[in-house]
């Protein structure tokens, strides 16, 4: 039977290591998506999610089940992409060509070459647009977008309330609404 | 604010399934009825599939394996001790800088209580002694404040018949100088 | 007290612990215990040009009293607590009383009474800067004038 997130936990502040690696396996995935999402460069992007999973790691014994896991897990993982973000010096376009680099390696099936143009061109912008917001709101984005968390568990996250989550949710959305209406 | 407004401002809530039953209820209700709120939700729906494309589709997979191989590496070497040190007290005041206001102006609201505690001389301007109040018993007295050498000098005049210094000598009427 | 709760615990700790340094040493700067008090005791005259070389830190506040000799004959300090006094003798037959009565803003207040035998010759209170001087002179002694540099320093 599978163990729980907070069985694990147990086991590894007893010093299992196996249990540890369990939870590394669940999470690593999702982590880095949202890590990336955050700082849009693949390389940085595992970088970061090898810090979060090693601070976890070092701060487990501390860990008393207040939240559950993964918000506990996913609250490191934004701090250190936020901080990350602010030391960023690259320019918006190298992102924009690591995203394009990462598109392309996508599986896409072949469709309609001036659709593929006008999506194409969608994408590039809504990254720049996404890369424009500030990490703030990136984040709020990137947590409901690629993980579907609750307002509650994004201001656990975050350390903020739902209202915050709510406005900051709802000026990302207008912000990009606004800068890619002509696409939508 | 009219009702199709008031629906935009609820719809993000709405499709992120945070709005209670009756609430959702009665957006549900106006979206199906209206043309322009219907093209408002769809106008939603295509934003977040395209982000969701963006954020989602673009992530790669990251084989576990070679992860945990590297972050089991990563546990084992410990970092130099002043890293450990330099993250632990960066950690201690890594707390958002809204919260760092309070004790701040904690700071400042002492400091501008207190300055004359650092910096006497600003408030002591003057730096010199000043008589409240004097009783000379009936003698000539005078006060010379000289700003110079910050010299604040309570005179006692000689009264005319002379005063006897010997305390032992019967005293006299009048002045004792 | 939602507000307090979603503070950082360490930042609300900061805090604490800035309040509680700022009251200590607040406490300990606005009271003093006792206040240290100093009478030096100088004959001014005419009589000669000497100069006693103990009174060079104080000749700019002695040139003022125009004498050409200044010589110091004791000099006496005391620890005296807030509305307590002390009495300190004077050449001649005299008293000085002092009594500390407060410490505000920088400044001692001290009541002084110089006293000729048991009648008193003059009763002052002055407000001196801290660990500063005042001059009480004029009471004639030994061909000269007595000055007397009274200073107090809150402690």
């Amino acid at each position: 039977m599978e163990l729980s997130d907070w069985e694990l936990v147990q086991k590894c502040q007893s010093g299992e290591m196996s249990a540890f690696q369990e939870l590394v396996s669940r999470y690593h995935q999702k982590v880095f998506m949202v890590i990336l999402g955050l700082l849009r460069n693949r390389d940085d992007a595992l970088e970061v999610s090898q810090e979060t999973f090693l601070r976890a790691y070092r701060k487990i014994g501390g860990f008393q089940g207040g939240s559950s896991f993964y918000t506990w897990i996913y609250r490191i993982a934004v701090n250190l992409a936020i901080d990350a973000q602010r030391r960023q010096k690259r320019n918006p376009l190298d992102f924009r060509d690591n995203m394009d680099s990462l598109l392309e390696s996508q599986n896409e099936v072949a469709r309609d070459p001036f659709a593929e143009v006008q999506d194409r061109e969608l994408r590039e912008n809504m990254i720049k647009a996404i890369n424009d917001l500030t990490p703030e709101h990136k984040a709020v984005i990137v947590l409901r977008t690629i993980e579907g968390l609750s307002y509650k568990d994004i201001g656990e996250i975050l350390g903020c309330s739902e209202g915050t989550v709510m406005s900051r949710l709802h000026y990302a959305r207008k912000k990009l609404h606004d800068k890619l209406s002509s696409f939508l | 604010m009219n009702e199709c407004e008031r629906i935009e401002q609820s719809l993000g809530r709405w499709l992120d399934g945070e709005l209670s039953a009756a609430e959702s209820e009665v957006v549900r209700a106006h979206v199906s009825g209206c043309a322009r709120c219907g093209a408002a939700q769809k106008t939603f729906e295509k934003l977040e599939r395209v982000i969701g494309n963006v954020l989602v589709a673009a992530a790669p997979r990251i084989e576990f394996a070679s992860f945990w191989r590297d972050l089991e590496r990563r546990m084992h070497d410990r970092p130099p001790w002043h890293k450990e040190l330099g993250e632990r007290v960066h950690a201690w005041f890594a707390a958002p800088r809204t919260a760092w206001v309070i004790p701040a102006l904690i700071v400042v609201v002492l400091a501008v209580f207190s300055y004359d505690s650092y910096f006497p001389f600003w408030r002591s301007r003057s730096n010199l002694a000043t008589v409240e109040s004097i009783d000379a018993y009936g003698r000539s007295v005078a006060i010379l404040r000289e700003d110079e050498s910050k010299t604040t000098v309570i005179w006692l005049y000689q009264n005319q018949e002379g005063d006897d210094e010997a305390a032992e000598e019967t005293p006299q009427p009048g002045p004792a100088f | 007290m939602k507000l307090l709760k979603k503070l950082p615990s360490r930042v609300l700790l900061f805090s604490w612990l800035t309040l509680v340094a700022a009251g200590t040493l607040g406490a300990a700067e606005k009271q003093p215990q006792t206040v240290q008090v100093s009478i030096g005791t100088i004959l001014a005259s005419n009589q000669s040009d000497e100069f006693d070389a103990k009174l060079k830190g104080m000749e700019g506040q002695l040139k003022v009293l125009k004498y050409r000799s200044y010589r110091l004959l004791k000099n006496e300090s005391q620890s005296v607590p807030w509305r307590g006094e002390k009495v300190f003798e004077i050449p001649g037959g005299r008293t000085l009383t002092v009594t500390p009565q407060e410490f505000r803003d920088n400044q001692v207040s001290v009541k002084v009474r110089l006293t000729q035998g048991q009648k008193p010759a003059l009763d002052t209170t002055v407000k001196i800067p801290n660990k500063r001087n005042f001059i009480l002179a004029g009471p004639q002694h030994e061909g000269g004038i007595l000055v007397l540099s009274i200073s107090a320093s809150a402690q």
